[in-house]
């Protein structure tokens, strides 16, 4: 079976791999940032696990209003780069894990989840801006990952508990995958954060440091949210911490935060959290 | 109405982006989303007007695209990550785009920030 080792919770603000490839590690406005993820990929250089599942969203890159997926699996074997605008990131291509699709995709939709799946489209900073602080890539990334896009940017959405429910399920999924592998499932986005019209520049820590007490303690209370409550609470663009639900479903009832780290500088509550299964 | 929703119109500054907004705005949100791509993004530099024309863009969104209104842009109903394409393009960071769309310069707007020196 595939045996899930943790899990992680972290923004994905395309500003982080900005600052990444300006080699601003040691800057000191940045610095907290990227200090705040070594703990975490000590983590996962350690725990060497095989698959990440990588519960993201695509910033309409890869995916256009033409057809945007609720939920979109990645199956194919590898993923490019996504060109956002200015070129390409100096990564290596991202290597999937079509074994393991195909049977998540096998697995969700006989459970009445019925995932699109999409093959070869680029990943772009929702995927690429975090990972390239959690795993060494030179030459290359040293596991696979299996990407499950999320629409967060056109309503309606799913709701919050569909996001948890996608975690169970994937959870299930991974115990029936015949082969052994080790699993770290991550979720991103958030925390606070408005990025557009008047309100843009909103931030809310108190609501932030509530989120983090309950998606280690009380996920349900937050699956039980509405959108609308996310905007309020926590600025408009931050309805995207649905995606660590999915993360949090795919986890243990109880679980250990074992690293933490918030560092809000101008915009967007930059935050990476770490869990084990309890 | 989406229950989902319920209260969002009580949230000033907000504009949320639904399918009935998309369908309304597919044509000037295609184009932003064109600009990631290498062909469209050439044009525009080369040639905006040809680019908007290409687009089949109206005289209400060409003024806004020409006037850079990025929170005219918004409330017309663009979605933010298409126009974080157009930001690119014009070599322009998130923070300068954050700024104009609060009305302030990016210097004013860093003044709000904890750790203005993370530009």
């Amino acid at each position: 079976m595939a045996r899930i080792i943790g899990g992680i919770g972290t923004s994905h603000v395309p500003t982080i791999g900005v600052a990444y490839d300006k080699g601003k590690q040691h800057d000191p406005a940045w610095a907290p940032l990227f200090q705040g993820y070594e703990p975490v990929a000590r983590w996962l250089a350690e725990k060497k696990p095989d698959v990440l599942v990588f519960f993201y969203n695509d910033h309409l890159t890869s995916f256009f209003f033409d057809l945007y997926p609720t939920f979109a699996l990645g199956a194919s074997a590898q993923f490019e780069i996504a060109d956002e605008g200015a070129g390409k990131r100096q990564l290596p291509r991202i290597k999937g894990h079509p074994g393991l699709a195909a049977h998540l995709a096998d697995s969700l939709v006989n459970e009445e989840f019925d995932i699109a799946v999409f093959q070869e489209r680029a990943l772009d900073h929702g995927v690429n801006s975090p990972l390239s602080l959690l795993w060494p890539h030179e030459p290359d990334w040293p596991g696979a990952l299996v990407p499950i896009a999320i629409n967060v940017l056109q309503y309606p959405l799913p709701t919050a508990m569909r996001c948890y429910k996608l975690g169970q399920a994937v959870r299930r999924a991974l115990s029936s995958y015949p082969e052994d592998l080790k699993v770290a499932i991550v979720g991103t986005g958030g925390l606070s954060h408005q990025i557009h019209g008047e309100r843009t520049g909103f931030n809310n820590t108190e609501w932030d440091m509530r989120f983090l007490d309950l998606i280690e303690r009380d996920p349900l209370e937050l699956a039980r949210m509405k959108h609308a409550d996310f905007v309020r609470l926590g600025g408009a663009e931050s309805v995207e911490v649905i995606m660590w639900l999915a993360m949090r479903g795919a986890l243990s009832e109880r679980i250990t935060k074992v690293h933490g780290n918030y560092y809000l500088a101008t915009s967007t509550a930059m935050t990476v959290a770490l869990y084990e299964e309890a | 109405m989406n229950p989902q929703l319920e209260g969002i119109d009580q949230i000033a500054g907000t504009y949320p982006f639904d399918v009935a907004r998309s369908v309304e705005r597919i044509r000037i949100n295609r184009f932003f989303w064109q600009l990631a791509q290498p062909a469209h993004r050439e044009l525009f530099v080369r040639d905006e007007p040809a680019a908007w024309k290409a687009s089949g863009l109206s005289d209400e969104e060409i003024a806004l695209v020409r006037n850079r209104d990025w929170l005219g842009l918004i409330r017309y109903g663009v979605n933010f990550f298409a126009l974080e394409k157009f930001a690119r393009v014009l070599r322009l960071s998130n923070l300068d785009v954050y700024a104009q769309m609060r009305g302030e310069s990016l210097e004013e707007f860093l003044k709000t920030r904890r750790v203005p020196e993370a530009r």
